[in-house]
C-alpha cells in the first residue's frame, strides 16, 4: 500500500484526542456531593473489569475511526484491496480516420467510439488526468466534461490520418503528467492498412478495443487524375474503382457532369473530354454511396485552356522536330511564337526551352546571348564521358557530352536535373535551360519514350507563363509552401495567405493556389486509396503488432469501460478507509446507544 | 388544614412549605387517624392521672359522663401506666442526612423540590412521637450523628411531644455517624422491653449495625429500620463525568454516570437487599423510604410494624 498525499498522515496525531480523552476522563469533570459516593466506589469496583474493556473498546472505536479517515485523506491505493481506481493519466486515442466511419450495423463505427469514451470519461475522478488524442494526432486537454463536449464535436477525418502519431502523442501526455498510473486506451477499427507500421509504445498500459464484427463491403474511387493537368483544351480523365463487381461511375467538372459510365473492378478507366470551360477547375469521380461514403468520391483538378504556339529553331535538331509535331498533331501545340525551342546561341528571348550550342565554337555566343536575355547561368567547361542523369522523368537518360552550368552569384537556382553533382538542367522564369545539345551525340534524352510527354510538359505547364501546378495531397498533411503562389482558396471561395508551409487542409476537395489574384495552381486532397481497403486485423493480431510493454485486449465495449483506469493493479482504498471509519462509528454508537438503553 | 383532606397523602415537600414541623406533623397525623377504622389502643391502667379531651376512637368506656353532665364538655379519664407500649425514635442527624439530590437532576413533578432527607425525616419522627403519644404510647428520642446529640427518656404525658419536637432543633450533622452507640442509648432509656423506631439512610458500615441490633433484640427490643434514601441515590440520574464526593467521609470517586449507572442501581439494589436480609434475619422490620414519598407510608409501615407487639 502506498499514499499519493502521504503529507496527511501527519493528522494522525489526532488520534491523541480519544486517547488522551480516556487517560484523563477520570480528571475531568465537575465535583458533585454524593454521600452514597460508597455505593458508587463498590459498583465500581464490582464492574470495573467491564467497564475498563467498554471503554477501551471505545476508546479503540474512535481511534480507528480517526485513523482511518486520516488514512482515507492521505489517498491510499493497494494492489489487492480497495475500490475505484489509482489516480490515472489516460488518453483516449480514437481512431476517427475515414475508414472508422463506415456503417455498422446501422451505425457509423465513429459513433460507437465516441459513445465508449464519454463511457470512460464518466469514470474519471479529480485526481485522473485525461486527453483525447484523435487519429490525425491532435491532443486535447482538460476536464472530462470538456472533453465529453470535445467527443461531441468529433468528425470523420478525411483520411487515414497518422495513427503512430497519435499513439506516440498519447504516450507523451500520460507519460508527462507524472502519475504511476499511465494507460492509453485505444478505439480502432483496426484496419490492416492503417497499422501496418504501429510505434513503441513503452511506461503505458495499452487498453485496445476493435470491434469483432467484420467490415462492410467497400465500393471506393481509388484514381481520379486529369491527364495532363493542362488540357488545351483537350484532355483525358483517368479513373480506377474498388468494387467487387462492376460499378457506374459520373464525372464532374466544375459542378457539371461530364460523362457517366460503368466499370469493371479495378479496370483504370480514361474518359476523354474538350470541355468549354476555361482556367482552373475543380472535378470529381463519383460512385453510388454505400456504408463507407468518404470515399465515394474522388477530387481531381485540372487547367483547361488554349493551346501554346511553340517555334522550333533549326539548331535545335530534327528529334526535338518531330516531338513537337506529334504534339501538334495532338492538339496540345500549334505554330507560333509564344515559346522558342532554341539553341543558346541563337536564343533571344523567353519564353523558351534552351539546350547547349551543338558546335563547341558557338560557345562565347551562346553566354553572351544569356547574357543579353537576362538568364543568370553560363556555359563553362565542356566534360565528355557517359554519365547518368538524375532528375524528375529522367530515368534512364544518360549524357555522353555536356558543359558545366554555371551560376551567376545571387541567382535563384531550380535544379530540374543533374549529372552526380553538376547541374545538367535548370528552371527560372519561363525559361529551361539544357547543358547539352538535344542530339543523340550528347545525350539519349530525345530518343527515350519519355522524351515527348516531357516536352509536352515542360512546354505546356511550364513555360505557357503561369508557374502553377497540382499538388495532391492527404488530409492534414504538412507541405513545403510553393513559392509561385501566396494564397489559396477554399472549397466554399475564402482565401487565406499561405503561412511559411502548407497546411494541407482536412476535408476532401479542391482547393486552388491564388498568385496576383488568380488561380495558378491546385492542391487536391483525397484520401488515400489505401484507406478504402477495410480489411482488419484481429484484436489479438493487432494486439500483436502493437509494440507495447502491456496490451490489454477488451472483448466488448463494456469490458473495454470496465478496464479503463486499471493501469496501475492498483485500487483507491479511500471508499473503504471511510467504509472502516463509518462501521467504526456506528458501532460505537450502537455501543453507546445500547448502554443508555440499558441504564435507562 | 381540614382533617378530611389527608396531609399524610400530600407532597413532602409541599407539605413541609405550609408550616413549621409541628403544625405539620399534627396534619400528617390528623389525616392519618381520619384513614382509620379503629383505635389502636389495647388497654388502660386503673391509676387516674389526668383528663384529657375525647378525641374519636377513644373508648366510650373511658368518658367521664359527670363532668359531660355538668359542663357539656367530653373528657376521657387518663391513668397512670395507661400505655403498655415504650417507643424510642433513633434519628440519624449526620451530615450525609442533610442531603437532597435536587441538583442532580431526575426530579420531575411537584416533588422537584424535594427535602432533604433530615428534613423529611425530622417531620417523619414528630409525626411518628404524635401518633404514638396520641394512642397513649411512651416516645423517646436519640438524635445522634458521631455522638449522642439528643437523648430524651420515652414518656407518655402532655408536653413529651413538645420536647421531642424542640429536639429536632438541636444541633447534628457531625461527620459520622454512630449507630451502635445510639441504639444502645436508646435501648437504655427503654426500662422494659419497648419498641425501636431507627430512622437513618444506613450510610454506614453493616457489621457495626448488626451487633447493635443484635444486642437490642436479645434484650427483647422490637426495633423497626426505616433506611430513608433520596431518590437520586437509587438512580442516579445525572450525566457526565464528575467526581463524586461524599462529604461525610471525604471519601471521593470519579465516575462517569452513563459507564457506571446500571452497575450503580444494580449495586444499590444489593445494598438494600443485605440491609433487608440482615434485618430479617433478626426479625427486625425494615422498610426502605424515598423522600419523595407521603409521610402516609412510612407511618403506615411503622403502624403495621406497631400491630405486631405484644
Amino acid at each position: 500500500m502506498s499514499f499519493l498525499a502521504p503529507w496527511f498522515l501527519v493528522l494522525s496525531g489526532a488520534i491523541a484526542v480519544p486517547l488522551l480523552i480516556h487517560l484523563m476522563r477520570r480528571r475531568l469533570g465537575v465535583r458533585v456531593d454524593f454521600p452514597a459516593a460508597r455505593y458508587l466506589e463498590r459498583a465500581e469496583k464490582e464492574h470495573s473489569r467491564t467497564l475498563k474493556i467498554r471503554n477501551l473498546l471505545l476508546m479503540l472505536l474512535r481511534v480507528l475511526a480517526l485513523l482511518a479517515i486520516v488514512i482515507a485523506a492521505a489517498r491510499p491505493v493497494a494492489r489487492w484491496l480497495g475500490a475505484g481506481h489509482a489516480p490515472t493519466a489516460i488518453a483516449v486515442v480514437i481512431d476517427n480516420s475515414l475508414s472508422a466511419s463506415a456503417v455498422v450495423n446501422g451505425h457509423p463505427l465513429l459513433d460507437q467510439f465516441k459513445s465508449m469514451a464519454r463511457d470512460v470519461l464518466s469514470n474519471a475522478t479529480s485526481a485522473d488526468r485525461v486527453w483525447l488524442v484523435t487519429i490525425d494526432g491532435r491532443v486535447h486537454g482538460g476536464t472530462p466534461g470538456a472533453l465529453r463536449e470535445e467527443i461531441n464535436r468529433l468528425e470523420p477525418a478525411a483520411g487515414a490520418g497518422d495513427p503512430s502519431g497519435a499513439l506516440m502523442r498519447a504516450a507523451g501526455v500520460v507519460r508527462s503528467a507524472g502519475l504511476d498510473a499511465r494507460q492509453i486506451a485505444l478505439l480502432t477499427d483496426g484496419q490492416r492498412t492503417e497499422w501496418q507500421h504501429p510505434p513503441a509504445i513503452a511506461d503505458a498500459q495499452l487498453l485496445l478495443y476493435t470491434p469483432a464484427v467484420a467490415p462492410p463491403l467497400n465500393r471506393a474511387v481509388l484514381l481520379a487524375e486529369a491527364r495532363p493537368v493542362r488540357w488545351t483544351p483537350r484532355g483525358a480523365v483517368a479513373t480506377r474503382f474498388l468494387s467487387r463487381d462492376s460499378t457506374t461511375y459520373r464525372i464532374t467538372l466544375n459542378g457539371r457532369t461530364f460523362a457517366r459510365g460503368t466499370a469493371a473492378p479495378n479496370e483504370e478507366v480514361i474518359v476523354r473530354a474538350t470541355p468549354p470551360e476555361r482556367g482552373w477547375l475543380a472535378g470529381t469521380v463519383e460512385l453510388e454511396p454505400d456504408e463507407l461514403t468518404g470515399d465515394n468520391i474522388r477530387h481531381f483538378a485540372v487547367w483547361i485552356g488554349p493551346a501554346p504556339s511553340v517555334a522550333v529553331a533549326p539548331g535545335a535538331g530534327p528529334f526535338v522536330k518531330s516531338a513537337i509535331d506529334v504534339l501538334r498533331s495532338s492538339e496540345r501545340l500549334v505554330d507560333g511564337h509564344d515559346i522558342a525551342v532554341i539553341t543558346a546561341d541563337e536564343f533571344t528571348a523567353v519564353p523558351a526551352l534552351i539546350t547547349a550550342p551543338t558546335d563547341p565554337v558557338r560557345l562565347g555566343a551562346a553566354n553572351r546571348a544569356l547574357e543579353r536575355a537576362g538568364i543568370p547561368w553560363r556555359f563553362g567547361t565542356r566534360r565528355t564521358g557517359d554519365a547518368t542523369v538524375r532528375g524528375t522523368g529522367m530515368d534512364g537518360v544518360t549524357v555522353a557530352a555536356r558543359y558545366d552550368l554555371v551560376a551567376q552569384p545571387g541567382t535563384p537556382a531550380e535544379t530540374l536535373a543533374v549529372v552526380g553533382r553538376d547541374a545538367w538542367m535548370v528552371a527560372g522564369p519561363r525559361y529551361v535551360l539544357i547543358a547539352s545539345p538535344l542530339t543523340p551525340e550528347a545525350t539519349n534524352l530525345p530518343v527515350r519514350a519519355t522524351f515527348i510527354p516531357w516536352l509536352g510538359s515542360v512546354l505546356t505547364e511550364r513555360l505557357v507563363g503561369e508557374p502553377g501546378q497540382v499538388i495532391t495531397a492527404a488530409p492534414g498533411a504538412s507541405l513545403p509552401r510553393p513559392r509561385w503562389a501566396d494564397a489559396l482558396e477554399t472549397i466554399d471561395g475564402q482565401r487565406t495567405a499561405l503561412g511559411e508551409s502548407l497546411e494541407v487542409p482536412t476535408r476532401a476537395g479542391t482547393y486552388f493556389f491564388i498568385r496576383g489574384g488568380r488561380r495558378v495552381g491546385a492542391v487536391v486532397v483525397n484520401p488515400s486509396a489505401d484507406e478504402s481497403i477495410l480489411d482488419r486485423f484481429t484484436a489479438n493480431d493487432l494486439r500483436d503488432r502493437l509494440r507495447t510493454d502491456r496490451t490489454v485486449v477488451a472483448s466488448d465495449a463494456p469490458a473495454w469501460s470496465s478496464l479503463a483506469f486499471r493501469a496501475a493493479a492498483r485500487r483507491s482504498l479511500i471508499e473503504p478507509a471511510l467504509l472502516i471509519a463509518l462501521v467504526m462509528l456506528v458501532v460505537e454508537a450502537i455501543a453507546i446507544g445500547a448502554r443508555a438503553r440499558r441504564v435507562a | 388544614m381540614e382533617s378530611s383532606l389527608r396531609a399524610d397523602l400530600f407532597d413532602p415537600s409541599s407539605l413541609a412549605a405550609l408550616g413549621r414541623i409541628e403544625i405539620v406533623a399534627r396534619w400528617i397525623v390528623d389525616g392519618f387517624m381520619s384513614g382509620l377504622h379503629r383505635s389502636p389502643r389495647k388497654g388502660f391502667s386503673v391509676e387516674f392521672a389526668e383528663y384529657r379531651p375525647y378525641q374519636p376512637g377513644d373508648d366510650l368506656r373511658y368518658i367521664d359522663w359527670k363532668i359531660a353532665a355538668r359542663s357539656d364538655r367530653w373528657v376521657v379519664r387518663q391513668y397512670e401506666e395507661e400505655t403498655n407500649l415504650r417507643a424510642s425514635i433513633v434519628l440519624d442527624v449526620s451530615k450525609s442526612m442533610a442531603w437532597s439530590g435536587v441538583a442532580m437532576g431526575g426530579t420531575k413533578g411537584p416533588g422537584s423540590d424535594r427535602l432533604t432527607k433530615l428534613a423529611y425525616a425530622e417531620r417523619l419522627t414528630a409525626a411518628l412521637a404524635l401518633l404514638l403519644l396520641r394512642q397513649r404510647d411512651a416516645v423517646g428520642l436519640v438524635r445522634f450523628d458521631d455522638r449522642i446529640r439528643t437523648a430524651i427518656p420515652p414518656r407518655a404525658r402532655n408536653g413529651q411531644w413538645r420536647r421531642v419536637v424542640a429536639a429536632l432543633d438541636d444541633p447534628g450533622s457531625g461527620r459520622a455517624s454512630s449507630a451502635p452507640d445510639a441504639l444502645q442509648q436508646a435501648a437504655r432509656l427503654l426500662s422494659r422491653r419497648g419498641m425501636i423506631v431507627l430512622i437513618s439512610d444506613l450510610l454506614m458500615d453493616l457489621p457495626d449495625v448488626e451487633r447493635a441490633m443484635r444486642g437490642l433484640r436479645a434484650a427483647g427490643h422490637d426495633v423497626t429500620v426505616m433506611h430513608i434514601m433520596d431518590p437520586a441515590e437509587r438512580e442516579l440520574p445525572m450525566s457526565g463525568e464528575a467526581l463524586f464526593v461524599d462529604t461525610e467521609s471525604d471519601l471521593a470517586v470519579p465516575a462517569s454516570v452513563a459507564d457506571v449507572r446500571a452497575a450503580y442501581k444494580n449495586t444499590v439494589e444489593e445494598v438494600i437487599g443485605e440491609w433487608r436480609a440482615m434485618f430479617g434475619s433478626l426479625g427486625i422490620g425494615y422498610e426502605v423510604i424515598a423522600t419523595d414519598a407521603p409521610f402516609g407510608v412510612p407511618l403506615r409501615r411503622a403502624f403495621a410494624a406497631r400491630q405486631l407487639l405484644p
